[in-house]
């Protein structure tokens, strides 16, 4: 599970994060939507560890991510909008590398890594040089390297990015069922269509502060909103924003 | 098999270290098999060049020491000095080369970032980092002391126990700096802002250019005093370079440790290797013991940081007009500077415009131009103190090829660095320019001709202001000005061409489109081409002694055919792959 408490980060004189409390429980698939430079990245890299908070905490997976890092991380997987891979390695290769840095055992590597790739659709890339491979080809590689460890936390930016649709339904599948098995899901993304139908609650981060949270027809009932999301998260942005301009 | 291949072991838990080496070493092996297998006759050029590189600088290396030393009665001590004022400069180089180098492998890199989501220590994804920034800044300097040091082992005519002890005390003493730049990195990262640092760096770099200009001032000497008191002369003549000496600078303990072993010293040659080591050894432990919490606190920081630079008075005064909206799509300087070239097309200026912003922005970019013609300047404006006391003509021709070379090597520098990474970096924003009706065709003679301009002036200024501190004719000053702007043609030119030849859209940072085969190829015929002509047209001189007419127009001629077929011949191919080039 995931825990925010009264997460504040500031960069010099900009609040980017305005002090965040969530709670996402064990398995529950949860989705942050915002404008862009809302403070959703920002939040993600403290949930994470990369960034280190200037007020409150994140604990995930029971662990606090700034006191006990390493056990935090050894349950969690974070997968970035441009994820990071080796260039001349193959995904095969790159697959056991995060296997063994994760001190996963040789056969479950093996046999975690054949299942991954079947379901990604990845055996045909597996012995080809990554820096060969598209856009959606390496963000496959990289989220099934991410699952590998079999996570208790998913933190996930914008993963539909560069994916076609075939294969942007099989992530948003494996994701779902992951966490139907208990594994906690932390989506943040762009596209409204995603967040509403893959997520149990939406998270709704604009100008660093979470403005609404709850189901999809929690946020229409809270904006006054009927019909499609898109309409309830113009809605619910744009009143913040007045209220900061015209307070 | 590749090095690091674990495919056929059984499993067994090796830590992060051992696995981020098995990894990188798997990765290079297969870069160095990719540059392989792209072209055996470049790949047998680029190893030429490195023994041809080895080779020429031992030969300068041991003629230089052999001529010093020859100085009757204070020979060995002009070359003891030579030394350890050689060392001093390389451990000042290597400090900053290790900074910078630190600053972007540990705050700069993706790799590193993804590795802190990792379950990995810091301190293992330090020490990973700090090897690899040491390997990275410390290369370039092995490879340039290296003929150095067998030149003075023969020249001293040592036994063959110097070479490996003399590589154990390098290495011993490239750990030190390493060491200095990974925490000096660290501590910048965490507590100064980046632009910040760049902009004080640069300040201070230009302030103690200037200041090494008016201090290394020699005293004057007469003949009188050269007859009686030598060694005092000496000493004052050498006064400024005594900080070389300091008991306390570690490449005062490697210039002594190689010293004392070629004098057969080895009592005086073991203490110095121990403070080496005991230094390394202390240092080193605690780095690698300590490094890992600092580091996560500063690259925490490196990402938390607003940027410092907008919240200044005189920052906001100058941007003034950014924030007014009425002002705000007015014309800027450059813009309305380079509107003056009312013959020149619209699109011709915006290209023109765009690139020297890029440019500009860019500090890293004019910081490395800057630091490496301010040395060159530095070094010109104190051509004057001793080039009163150079009646010799023959002195006076060799400084000005000598200075010829120094100019057009750096011009090298430059056009390889950023010369030739325009087009690919060009071809990544292919939607837009390449895309525009101005064509990639005029864009990359648009290029050329700014790079030109810029190098022409820069290297032409130089190459005046020496002559000029020379004391040479009129004609003479035209002739090397003429020379060195033939060269910037052909060396923008062959940089532009080979840019175009070997392109690279997938990377975004110059440097990297640079380290790859086509910028290698680049500096290494640069650098062939500046040999030769120098080389042809020091033996064709009108102005040695005994000229022969066939001689001075065969010099001209061959450098002239030279320098077209170097500057037009990749130009003329490069342009017209354009037309094929798929993208």
């Amino acid at each position: 599970m995931i825990e925010l408490k009264g997460l504040v980060k500031q960069f010099g004189d900009l609040i980017a994060v305005d002090g965040i409390d969530l709670v996402v429980p064990r398995g529950e698939f949860f989705a942050v939507l915002g404008p862009n430079a809302a403070g959703k990245t920002t939040t993600i890299k403290m949930m994470v560890g990369l960034v280190k908070p200037t007020r409150g905490s994140a604990v995930v997976a029971g662990y606090d991510i700034q006191q006990n890092p390493l056990k935090a991380r050894e349950r969690l997987a974070y997968v970035p909008d441009f994820p990071f891979l080796y260039e001349k390695l193959t995904p095969l290769e790159f697959m056991r590398f995060t296997g063994q840095l994760f001190k996963i055992d040789h056969d479950r590597v093996r046999k975690e890594g054949e299942q991954l790739a079947r379901r990604f659709h990845l055996d045909a890339f597996l012995h080809k040089p990554i820096e060969g491979l598209s856009h959606g080809t390496r963000q496959r590689v990289a989220i099934a390297s991410a699952l590998l460890h079999d996570p208790e936390v998913f933190v996930i930016d914008e993963p539909m990015v560069g994916l076609d649709p075939q294969h942007a339904r099989i992530v948003k599948d494996i994701l779902k069922e992951r966490s139907q098995a208990g594994m906690t899901v932390f989506l943040s993304t762009h596209q409204l269509s995603v967040a509403e139908e893959m997520a149990d609650r939406i998270g709704i981060i604009h100008q660093g502060k979470l403005i609404a949270m709850g189901t999809s027809e929690e946020l229409r009932r809270q904006s006054g909103q009927d019909g499609a999301l898109e309409k309830s998260f113009l809605r619910l942005t744009t009143e913040t924003e007045s209220a900061v301009t015209h307070p | 098999m590749d090095p690091g291949d674990t495919n056929s072991e059984p499993h067994r838990e090796r830590s992060a270290f051992a696995l981020l080496a098995g990894v990188h070493l798997k990765q290079n092996w297969r870069r160095l098999e990719a540059v392989l297998l792209q072209s055996k006759l470049l790949s047998v050029t680029v190893l030429l060049f490195i023994v041809g590189y080895c080779w020429l600088s031992f030969a300068l290396f041991y003629r230089a020491m052999r001529f010093v030393g020859a100085f009757p009665g204070l020979g060995d001590l002009l070359v003891e000095r030579m030394i350890f004022i050689l060392f001093a400069f390389l451990f000042a180089l290597l400090l900053i080369s290790n900074l910078v180098i630190s600053y972007s492998n540990l705050f700069r890199n993706r790799e590193t970032n993804f590795l802190h989501c990792l379950p990995i220590s810091p301190n293992a994804i330090f020490q990973w980092k700090f090897l690899e920034s040491t390997v990275v800044a410390s290369w370039a300097f092995l490879f340039l002391i290296a003929p150095l040091l067998v030149a003075y082992g023969l020249v001293e005519d040592v036994d063959w126990t110097f070479y490996p002890v003399t590589v154990f005390m390098v290495l011993m003493f490239v750990i030190l700096p390493a060491i200095a730049g990974a925490w000096s990195a660290i501590g910048l990262a965490r507590y100064m802002d980046r632009r910040f640092f760049q902009y004080t760096t640069l300040g201070l770099g230009v302030l103690v250019l200037v200041a090494l200009a008016f201090w290394l001032k020699p005293d004057v000497v007469t003949d009188d005093m050269l007859e009686t008191r030598v060694m005092l002369v000496l000493d004052r003549l050498l006064k400024n370079t005594q900080f070389s000496q300091f008991a306390f600078l570690p490449s005062y303990w490697l210039a002594s440790g190689v010293i004392s072993w070629s004098e057969g010293a080895i009592s005086a040659t073991g203490f110095f290797m121990l403070v080496m080591l005991s230094y390394g050894l202390f240092w080193g432990r605690f780095t690698m013991v300590m490094a890992g919490s600092p580091l996560y606190e500063a690259a925490s920081a490196v990402q938390s940081r607003g940027p410092v630079a907008s919240r200044w008075k005189w920052v906001q005064w100058l941007d003034r007009g950014k924030r007014n909206r009425s002002k705000a799509w007015s014309p800027g300087f450059l813009e309305r500077f380079f509107g003056l070239l009312f013959w020149m097309p619209p699109d011709f200026r915006a290209v023109l415009v765009k690139d020297v912003r890029v440019f500009w922005r860019d500090t890293s970019q004019w910081g490395q131009s800057l630091l490496l013609f301010g040395l060159l300047a530095a070094y010109i404006v104190n051509l004057k103190n001793f080039s009163s006391k150079l009646n010799n003509p023959f002195w006076i021709h060799l400084i000005s090829y000598m200075n010829l070379g120094a100019c057009s090597l750096n011009l090298a520098t430059l056009t390889t660095r950023f010369v030739f990474p325009q087009f690919s970096l060009e071809g990544k924003r292919l939607w837009i320019v390449g895309m525009a009706p101005i064509g990639l065709k005029k864009v990359i003679g648009i290029k050329y001709t700014l790079a030109c301009l810029i190098s022409m002036s820069l290297t032409g200024i130089l190459i005046f202001m020496s002559c000029h501190m020379l004391n040479m004719p009129w004609m003479q000053i035209g002739y090397f000005t003429f020379v060195i702007a033939v060269m910037a043609l052909t060396l923008n030119g062959l940089a532009m061409g080979l840019g175009v030849i070997y392109p690279n859209f997938k990377e975004d940072n110059p440097s990297k489109i640079v380290s790859g085969f086509g910028g290698t190829f680049c500096l290494v015929l640069s650098f062939l081409y500046i040999v030769g002509s120098i080389a042809i047209l020091a033996v064709g001189s009108p102005w040695r002694e005994q000229t022969v007419p066939w001689v001075v127009a065969l010099g001209w001629g061959s450098f002239t055919v030279l320098s077209l077929g170097l500057g037009l011949i990749p130009y003329r191919i490069g342009i017209n792959r354009l037309r094929h080039m798929e993208i």
